[in-house]
């Protein structure tokens, strides 16, 4: 991260010190004439930002077709009428106000937006000196107050890696440091979904499933990652949370180290300690874990070994080397036909016992009372 | 009671393809294939084993386009010719194939044999209306058709509440004019739901839709049955998720049935293999080479290459399609019996989502798979029973209340097929398209008849733009100038009828014109767009 990048994070953002000159992507802001943005930074941000112009492949020509074709067409290729249909026009899009998020997965979100009216000269109108001021996007996760600022133009589109069970707004506005940030617009607020299945169990008794059983129907559905995963956590949250981080603190080998865990989801940090276990590398998290943790798990890159992995499992949930080695078939989205369904990956074998399913130290006559995962499989 | 309850979906649908401005257009040619290959052997499978008393019993999404293309008379004008120049071609090869290459014989007399019952089951069975076929086995409880969004819209990525409630009122409303009655269900394209879209269907008198697994799996609270029974929202509106397993074995490229060495190459046609000279006849008029539907090859092997496959054996095949389909029910049944003992003696229901262009096109021994399937589980066996969504909730058995989480049955599981890299470029087009529709639609009460007419057109552009065929046949990179053409064609029109509807500048000849090419959705109309 950049000196710059860094102080764009650290400087405070409230909705206090947020001085808006509109409130909405379609709000109208003042017309004036262009001011032009030019900075190393807004340079990076171009490269780093998907053009808004669209890449359009070129279709092929109907209207020269249908000559080649017959004789017949040639009265309607003079056809005005005729030719304005056969060669449609995407224009540019025109100056509109413009902010909207769109959701990929779970991960990855993209943003586009643009600004009718030039954006410094309003501001300029609003509070007379920009001095510093650069425009730039602020993407805001409001389920966990964490906020992102990269500069922009006045017009583009980028893409996002986020977290799961987040709500997100994004908005365009103006950064200085040491001085208020000034939202021009805001998007919409995208909610990308949880990943995992629900640590929650229905209130209702006749729905009520523990993490046991759920593992079970999880593992009859296919879903043997995910019941992996869930007979893992079992029922005791608190108890799920502090093995996981206890194991954490262990893979890293600092007793500290889940003091930096505040905000990341207890599953993730599983799913990525079993990943590891499993000989997957950080790379290939990348994507598939917040951004969050993956730069905590950076910072102690040296330690991220699979037996480091295994040996905190091992110690805090009883995961054996057989069970995080590949295990099941792979399914992937290959199919006949044109939809590329989705099949779910089942790499990882299937805990059977149900000693070993619960974080160490349950009591044993609860234990008794879980049936195995293979529960439902044919004998 | 049964051990378990089985219910097939089959969501057939293509894009609106329909191009009178030329004389032929190799993209009608999906639905054209499409009628030869599936439409007409399963309705002719499923009308004879309601006949016989073997009671099929499933649900099918004929997707508004597709009913559209299906009552229209100029399709219907050109899938007859097409048909009969298909069959012409046929009776030609059977001749050429006895004296030049009879290891193929049999796959040839297949043809002519198949084709002319098609020909005949289309003029004369079915008078060249399969809406009507349709409709008449929902009426003989053999089908519970139920409706799509209606150009097919992936509704998640539609950018306005009123925007995505026209993709739900005009699919029920197009619905009740082919189908004379309320649907009960809806696909949702692509199986593409994100929490909301409930209180649309329901708006609409929708009793459930089909979702992808983790919809439900992911869903909150836990599935005490996970994807083995439906869920209802909040709202009552019911969730039927698919099952891992039916799909695998049938969709996996992988491990699927379709993949035997027995059944049909796909790639080899003899529009690729037989001499141009001997095709044109056959061919359009630019003469260019493509499928044309008479194959001759078996797949052989996963790995044998093209040029390697082995003659065609249809009664070898047919007799692979009877073995897979006992193998299908009995892992049925086998499944009933360990969920059911899973779940405390509560009897699971497999929803079994396909696409229904799978059976017969991509997959030719498909719908005597289907008819083999039904036979079975008729004839042969009483542990499961062959069910729809509607017939479970018209059972009364108690669903648990869940919200189901942001899924669609696309690569990955999201939305990525429809928004990436290479597609996301038409969105703040489309979504420009939404937000002027609704502002139009707010704007004229009493609009007069011109301004009537551009305005329903604007909305017919609007949702053909919609369609989420485009969006994925370009990440697919097929037929990627043709899905990007049209939808730059359906934006440009909605710009051209949009400037004239805001200037006053009226150009008749040009509105009719985009009303006779574009002219999905005759009972369209425009208010339906309206924010109040």
């Amino acid at each position: 991260m950049s000196k710059k990048e860094k102080d764009l994070r650290e400087e405070p953002q409230t909705e206090n010190n947020e001085n808006a000159l509109s409130d909405e992507a379609t709000g109208e802001v003042l017309e004036t004439d262009p001011e032009p943005i030019s900075s190393a930074e807004m340079l990076r941000a171009e490269e780093e930002t998907l053009s808004a112009e669209p890449e359009i492949p070129q279709a092929l020509g109907q209207a020269e077709m249908a000559t080649e074709e017959t004789g017949e067409e040639s009265d309607e290729i003079e056809d005005p009428i005729f030719r304005e249909l056969a060669e449609p026009k995407l224009p540019e899009l025109p100056k509109e106000n413009r902010a909207r998020l769109l959701m990929q997965s779970p991960t990855r979100i993209q943003f586009y937006w643009s600004v009718k009216h030039n954006p410094f000269q309003t501001l300029q109108k609003a509070i007379g000196n920009t001095g510093s001021y650069t425009l730039v996007v602020k993407l805001v996760n409001q389920t966990n107050g964490r906020e992102e600022i990269f500069p922009v133009e006045a017009e583009g589109s980028w893409w996002f890696n986020v977290e799961s069970n987040s709500v997100y707004r994004a908005e365009i506005g103006f950064y200085a440091p040491n001085r208020p940030f000034v939202r021009v617009m805001f998007s919409n607020a995208l909610e990308t979904p949880r990943r995992n299945p629900s640590p929650r169990q229905a209130t209702d008794a006749d729905w009520a499933v523990t993490a046991m059983e759920f593992a079970n129907v999880l593992d009859a559905t296919g879903y043997s990652q995910d019941a992996f995963e869930v007979a893992m956590a079992g029922d005791d949250r608190d108890r799920a949370e502090d093995a996981t981080r206890n194991a954490f603190s262990q893979f890293i080998g600092d007793p500290k180290g889940s003091d930096d865990l505040e905000g990341i989801p207890m599953e993730e940090i599983r799913f990525a300690l079993l990943a590891i276990a499993s000989g997957f590398s950080l790379e290939d998290l990348r994507g598939h874990i917040s951004a969050a943790l993956l730069t905590l798990l950076e910072k102690n890159a040296d330690k991220l070994t699979p037996e480091n992995a295994l040996a905190a499992l091992n110690e805090h949930f009883d995961v054996s080397m057989e069970e995080v080695e590949e295990g099941e078939e792979v399914i992937g989205e290959a199919v006949y036909g044109l939809s590329l369904v989705h099949f779910p990956r089942s790499s990882r074998k299937r805990r059977t016992s149900p000693r070993t399913l619960l974080p160490k130290g349950i009591a044993p006559e609860l234990e008794r009372k879980i049936s195995p995962v293979s529960s439902l499989r044919p004998v | 009671m049964p051990v378990g309850y089985f219910s097939l979906i089959l969501h057939a649908h293509l894009p609106f393809v329909r191009h009178p401005e030329y004389p032929e257009f190799l993209e009608e040619d999906w639905f054209y294939e499409a009628i030869t290959e599936v439409y007409l052997p399963l309705i002719h499978i499923f009308q004879n084993l309601h006949e016989r008393g073997a009671r099929p019993r499933l649900a099918m999404n004929v997707s508004p386009p597709l009913c559209e293309m299906l009552a229209d008379k100029l399709l219907e004008e050109r899938y007859t010719r097409h048909l009969e120049n298909l069959l012409e071609l046929a009776r030609k090869e059977e001749v050429r194939v006895r004296e030049e290459a009879p290891d193929f014989y049999d796959a040839a007399r297949m043809y002519v044999d198949n084709l002319g019952a098609a020909l005949d089951l289309w003029n004369n069975k079915y008078g060249r209306n399969l809406i009507n076929a349709f409709r008449q086995l929902q009426e003989e409880g053999v089908l519970e058709i139920i409706t799509c969004c209606a150009t097919h819209g992936f509704l998640p990525l539609i950018s306005t509440k009123e925007a995505r409630r026209a993709q739900i009122q005009i699919a029920v409303a197009n619905y009740k004019k082919h189908f004379h009655r309320q649907p009960r269900g809806i696909w949702l394209a692509e199986c593409a739901y994100e929490p909301g879209i409930e209180h649309l269907l329901k708006e609409s008198g929708i009793e459930y839709f089909i979702g992808d697994s983790h919809a439900i799996l992911y869903g909150d609270p836990r599935p005490r049955f996970g994807v083995h029974a439906p869920i209802v929202c909040p709202n009552g509106v019911a969730v039927f998720a698919r099952d891992v397993e039916t799909s695998q074995q049938v969709w996996s490229a992988e491990v699927g049935y379709p993949g035997n060495g027995a059944y049909r190459e796909f790639y080899r046609d003899v529009g690729w293999d037989l001499p141009i000279e001997y095709l044109r006849p056959h061919l359009h008029k630019d003469g260019a080479r493509r499928h044309l539907g008479l194959k001759y090859h078996r797949i052989t092997g996963r790995t044998v290459p093209g040029d390697k496959k082995e003659p065609y054996v249809p009664n070898w095949a047919r007799e692979k399609a009877a073995e897979d389909a006992t193998d299908f029910v009995r892992k049925r049944i086998e499944q009933a019996y360990r969920l059911r003992d899973g779940f405390g003696g509560h009897p699971p229901f497999v929803a079994a989502p396909y696409d229904a262009e799978l059976y017969g096109h991509w997959w030719f021994e498909g719908p005597s798979f289907i008819d083999y399937v039904f036979r079975k589980i008729h004839f042969d066996q009483n542990e499961i029973e062959a069910i729809t969504p509607g017939d479970f909730l018209d059972a009364r058995i108690p669903i648990q209340i869940q919200q189901p989480t942001a899924s669609s049955w696309g690569e990955n599981g999201y939305y990525k097929v429809w928004i990436n890299e290479g597609n996301s470029w038409m969105y703040p087009y489309q979504h420009d398209a939404e937000r002027k529709m609704t502002e139009l639609a707010d704007y004229y009460h009493h609009p007069n008849e011109i301004e009537w007419r551009i305005l329903n057109q604007l909305a017919r552009e609007l949702l053909l733009a919609q369609s989420s065929d485009w969006a994925f046949q370009i990440y697919q990179g097929t037929t990627v100038q043709y899905s990007s053409r049209r939808f730059q064609s359906h934006i440009h029109r909605f710009n051209l009828l949009a400037k004239m509807i805001d200037t006053k500048e009226f150009n008749h000849d040009l509105l009719a014109e985009i009303e006779r090419r574009d002219n999905i959705f005759a009972e369209i109309d425009y208010r339906v767009y309206r924010s109040k």
